[in-house]
């Protein structure tokens, strides 16, 4: 059996047409295997977001290869093996927190009173509790990008990306959503990449890669 | 300015798919409001135009006795434009003798009782043709009436003695029949009181050249002064205001003007006016109907303006949030987005025009008349770019206010009742849809009032009240049924598409009900649209049906044949019945009788088989039982039954033995005739609508000595016009004869609506409610998905498939379909039925039932459901295609 989860081969993604033309990614190649943590570096518009994208299976390269050979098919990866979260809120904003994290347990397949009872068992692990009821609009950008992530972590996937989720937060805030993920992957050989401009978050990683210009160093 | 040109070219550019909705629906507003404006208009025009065309001779001069013709026609051409006008002797004679030259009589001397000659000019008959209508003979010598003729059985060639009065009689022969088609008009008492019971039209009639007029009756206007006049008959210039109700008021105020100018030397018999006052009240009905039907399209556009613009709510938050922190103003963001409501304006407005006048130039005949079409248009586009400008300008300035972005962000919420639901304001307005309809039922549904000879005109528009207060109240009670419904309601909504959610079924729920706000918005438009197009095309097909019966009453059977006394239709009844074609005819008796001083139409009737070639619908008798009521009158051979308003006026009860004075066939005398009073008779076929005697043909046959009968009724099998065209060459062979078809007659009834444009208004009418329902459930539907993307590209990010995506989308587009639909039907059904009742006055006879369209409210359900599921469709394949995109752009 493989540990290696995702892996891009000359993987390169151009957006636009002739006139518009912007390459976005160029010739990239990595892997990533069960347990990493690798952060993700480089300046804004270098290719992190779509690299990461791929890698989640949210787009397609335009050129080379991405697979994912420990987990399957493209099709059956999200929600139960990889999970996405975001650098913005990306909270459903009709649904409650805590219905929020119960989505990807049911669109994996899990009944309601499995999803409810998970979502319920996170949110006290990460002490969300008290926001279960609340809407995305009823609490703050902190709050929601906690939820985001507690939301990620409902499915115990193989495999976590995370954009930028702390480039909205304050230090504070960033340092316990960090410490809440890390909590909560300790023990688990789920593999967790970042991509982030904060070298206080790229330093608790195991590895970094940079970005610059759509290349991959 | 820069700033301006670059918002400019961004919103042409990338907000196209945001403005082209709104310029769909400005543009549906204005054309729905130009094109009802100008149909009003040509309506009113074609109505003028139809009734100038009815009337065989405007003016009536009466000079009186001694006054100077010449001097009276000078003054008419000073007072008004006069096309032509001729002078008519009119004298009065002791009665014709006809001495065995008679054809069939040889021997025996037949002599009438009194009569008129009349002297006419030899451009007469040019200039005044449905006066006078040749039968037999020629045109330019001695003429007589076929009822005279037939009195005193004399044709071409016999000769006959005018005994005049005060001087010897005189002999003449001959040269022609006529027929005198409007004899009432010709023979009219000019100067009589509004309102007077009409002179019946004599009996034995004489028409000459007027050099043989005055050379027989000078001397007996010297002698009997009284016995001769002269009368002007004049042809206007029909240079008329287009409306009725103008027009009527103009030839009014020329007719006084001539009065005044001949100062009591003559008098006007103003048949035109009477005409126009006559159609009056049907073209303030025309315009009722107009803006009953057509308003509700032209709301309905604008709330769906409302609505489209409304979906763009959250790009609009974020653009002004953005705006806001790079230092504009409120002003400066308000000039911004006025910058959209004028390009939606611009486009509206040039697509409006266009389909105006592609429409108009189609169904629109007549000449427009400039001032009011310009009228017309310049109201339409006001309301259109006010739409355009509010719909736009009033967000964009409400989220201006905004304290927060945040705050503005909040579109799911949990926030207070809305003022009307607190004010209960719903309930209040279906209130009051019930007191206006319950008081215009009271009030016999009388909405539109043009009493006869009276200039003022006026029309109850507080009426339009009962349907547009049921319209909103039903409008604003769904929102509010809805709204709790939703929010309250997750759990019978998650067990209600389990079978479509599956397990996401309490997700799918928990969103729909804290988006009960929007999802309410598209229940209460779509069931809006629905109600409009159902109470529309319900109420037109209740229209039409009601038209082809009021047809069928007119013309009185698929085809009929009418003959005169002398010539009676009932002679060819056997060659009729084999016609190819023929179901069925029948004949009956049409003559007058004296109820009182009233002089009635009468119908003698077999009325065990009469139902055969004529329509009997219970709904024609008081009782409502059209075959116990012929029944009882074959049973009762002296029975009569009698209309209502005749039972009113003699105070009569039923069993009454009540005289009627019939003419005799042997001196031609009217003689009381004895019937008995048992039932009351509403419509019948050929009938006029006011009153009018039905009895047995057998008793009218015996008790005057005459069988004739004048009138046959032709049921097919074969179209009317076909039916019509066999049975003509059969009636040739009867002097005077007419042939008379049903599609003829519903073409042209004057005095019915269903002369006016109605039928270009309902197409467009029901062409606009596809557009709306269209409008409602698919364009409201899936802009409102679309702009919610977001939440669906997140689904997708996290991994639903298309199944899942599609769980949350079909439930909100089924909602909103189904219940708008069902509520959509309901109310519009509701509305019609009130809509049939207000409107009861357009209706002859009125309808006894709704009429359904049900292949149009299948093409309505079809453009409802083939909208909602094309919005989901695309905002499926939109939001699962370009997840990623989305999510990066919005």
């Amino acid at each position: 059996m493989t540990d290696v989860l995702a892996e891009a081969i000359d993987a390169g993604r151009v957006f636009g047409t002739n006139g518009s033309r912007v390459v976005a990614l160029q010739h990239a190649t990595c892997t990533i295997e069960r347990g990493d943590r690798i952060a993700l570096v480089g300046p804004s518009g270098s290719g992190k977001s779509t690299l990461l994208h791929l890698l989640a299976a949210l787009d397609e390269p335009t050129s080379g290869i991405v697979r994912w050979p420990a987990l399957g098919e493209q099709d059956t990866l999200r929600p139960s093996k990889i999970s996405f979260v975001f650098q913005t809120e990306s909270l459903l904003a009709p649904l409650t927190v805590l219905e929020n994290i119960e989505v990807p347990r049911l669109l994996g397949g899990s009944t309601a009173d499995e999803a409810r009872n998970d979502a319920s068992e996170i949110l006290d692990a990460l002490d969300l509790g008290a926001l279960a009821d609340k809407l995305p609009e009823e609490i703050s950008g902190g709050q929601a990008q906690r939820a985001a992530v507690a939301r990620s972590l409902i499915t115990r996937p193989a495999l976590i990306l995370a954009d930028e989720p702390t480039g909205q937060l304050d230090h504070r805030t960033a340092k316990n959503l960090l410490d809440l993920l890390f909590r909560r992957l300790k023990g688990t050989d789920a593999a967790l990449v970042i991509a982030t401009h904060d070298p206080v978050v790229a330093g608790r990683m195991n590895t970094q890669w940079t970005m610059e210009h759509g290349v991959l160093r | 300015m820069k700033a301006i040109t670059t918002w400019l070219s961004g919103l042409v550019r990338r907000r196209y798919g945001r403005m082209l909705p709104a310029v769909l629906g400005v543009s549906l507003t204005i054309a729905l409001l130009a094109i009802l404006g100008i149909f009003i208009n040509a309506s009113a025009a074609t109505m003028t135009l139809r009734a100038l065309g009815d009337v065989p001779v405007d003016w009536q001069i009466e000079v009186v006795p001694g006054a100077d013709v010449a001097a009276v026609e000078e003054q008419l051409n000073k007072s008004a434009r006069v096309r032509t006008v001729d002078p008519v002797g009119y004298a009065d004679v002791s009665g014709f003798t006809a001495k065995s030259g008679g054809n069939t009589l040889g021997g025996t001397t037949q002599t009438t009782g009194e009569g008129k000659v009349l002297g006419v000019t030899p451009t007469y008959w040019k200039d005044f043709p449905a006066l006078l209508r040749p039968m037999l003979g020629t045109t330019d010598g001695i003429l007589i009436a076929q009822q005279t003729a037939a009195n005193l059985h004399v044709s071409v060639g016999d000769t006959i003695t005018i005994t005049r009065i005060g001087l010897p009689p005189v002999t003449v022969r001959i040269d022609g029949v006529i027929d005198l088609p409007q004899a009432d008009a010709l023979f009219q008492a000019v100067g009589v009181p509004a309102g007077a019971a009409p002179q019946a039209p004599p009996d034995n009639v004489l028409v000459v050249p007027m050099a043989v007029w005055h050379q027989w009756f000078d001397q007996q206007a010297v002698v009997r002064r009284g016995t001769v006049r002269t009368q002007l008959h004049v042809r206007l210039d029909h240079t008329l205001p287009p409306d009725p109700r103008d027009a009527y008021v103009y030839v009014q105020q020329l007719a006084n003007n001539f009065e005044a100018r001949v100062a009591g030397s003559a008098m006007v018999g103003d048949n035109l006016a009477a005409r126009l006052d006559a159609v009056r009240e049907d073209a303030l009905y025309a315009r009722v109907l107009f803006l009953f039907l057509g308003l509700p399209g032209a709301i309905l556009a604008i709330i769906l303006t409302f609505a489209v613009s409304a979906t763009g709510g959250d790009r609009r938050r974020r653009e002004q949030a953005l705006l806001r922190v790079r230092g504009a103003t409120t002003s400066m963001i308000l000039r911004l987005e006025s910058l959209e409501a004028s390009v939606v304006s611009i486009a509206a407005v040039i697509i409006a025009l266009i389909i105006t006048l592609l429409i108009v130039s189609q169904m629109v005949t007549i000449p427009l008349a400039t001032r009011q079409t310009v009228g017309v248009l310049v109201i339409a586009l006001l309301i259109g770019i006010g739409t355009a400008l509010a719909a736009v300008i009033i967000p964009a300035w409400r989220e201006a206010r905004e304290s927060s972005v945040r705050a503005g962000r909040a579109r799911v919420g949990r926030g207070e009742a809305p003022f009307w639901e607190r004010t209960w304001i719903d309930l209040i307005m279906l209130a009051i849809a019930g007191l206006v309809y319950w008081r215009t039922a009271a009030a016999g549904y009388q909405i539109v009032l043009a009493p006869e000879g009276v200039a003022a005109t006026s029309v109850s528009y507080g009426s339009f009240l009962a349907p547009l207060a049921l319209w909103i109240g039903v409008g604003l009670l769904v929102t509010r049924i809805f709204r709790h419904s939703l929010a309250g309601g997750r759990a019978f909504v998650a067990i209600l598409f389990r079978p479509l959610a599956g397990a996401l079924s309490p997700i799918v729920a928990a969103s729909v009900s804290r988006q009960a706000r929007l999802i309410t918005r598209g229940v209460v438009l779509v069931t809006l649209a629905f109600s409009f197009a159902v109470s529309t095309a319900v109420f037109n097909t209740t229209y039409n049906v009601q038209s082809r019966v009021d047809a069928a009453l007119t013309n009185g059977s698929d085809v009929t044949v009418t003959g005169t006394t002398a010539y009676p239709a009932g002679q060819l009844l056997d060659s009729i019945s084999k016609v190819p074609g023929v179901r069925a005819a029948r004949a009956m008796i049409h003559r007058y009788a004296y109820v009182g001083n009233d002089l009635q139409d009468i119908y003698g009737i077999n009325a065990l088989n009469i139902g055969d070639a004529a329509d009997l619908s219970n709904a024609f008798f008081a009782n409502n039982d059209a075959q116990g009521t012929m029944q009882k009158l074959a049973a009762r051979p002296d029975g009569a039954l009698l209309s209502q308003e005749t039972v009113n006026d003699f105070q009569l009860k039923l069993g009454d033995v009540i005289n009627l004075r019939l003419q005799n066939a042997k001196d031609h005398q009217y003689h009381a005739v004895q019937f008995h009073f048992i039932g009351v008779v509403r419509e019948f076929s050929t009938a006029p609508k006011d009153s009018f005697i039905l009895a047995n043909d057998g008793y009218i046959a015996s008790q005057t000595g005459d069988t004739a009968r004048e009138v046959v009724l032709i049921r097919g099998n074969v179209s009317p016009a076909q039916l019509a065209k066999s049975v003509e060459p059969i009636a040739a062979t009867l002097p005077g004869a007419r042939v008379t078809d049903l599609g003829s007659v519903l073409k042209t009834i004057s005095s019915s609506l269903t002369a006016v444009d109605l039928h270009g208004l309902t197409w467009i009418e029901l062409s606009f409610a596809i557009l709306l329902i269209a409008g409602a459930s698919g364009l409201v539907l899936g802009l409102g998905l679309i702009e919610r993307r977001r939440d669906f590209a997140l689904l997708a990010a996290m991994g639903a498939k298309g199944r899942q995506l599609g769980s949350f989308l079909w439930t909100e587009g089924l909602i909103i379909l189904v219940a708008g639909m069902v509520l959509g039907f309901l109310t519009g059904f509701g509305i019609a039925k009130m809509l049939v009742k207000v409107l009861t006055g357009v209706f002859d006879p009125a309808p006894q039932s709704l009429a359904i369209p049900w292949a149009y409210l299948v093409v309505l359900i079809f453009a409802g459901v083939l909208s909602t599921v094309l919005a989901v469709i695309i905002a499926q394949r939109v939001t699962q295609r370009r997840a990623i995109e989305a999510l990066r752009t919005i």
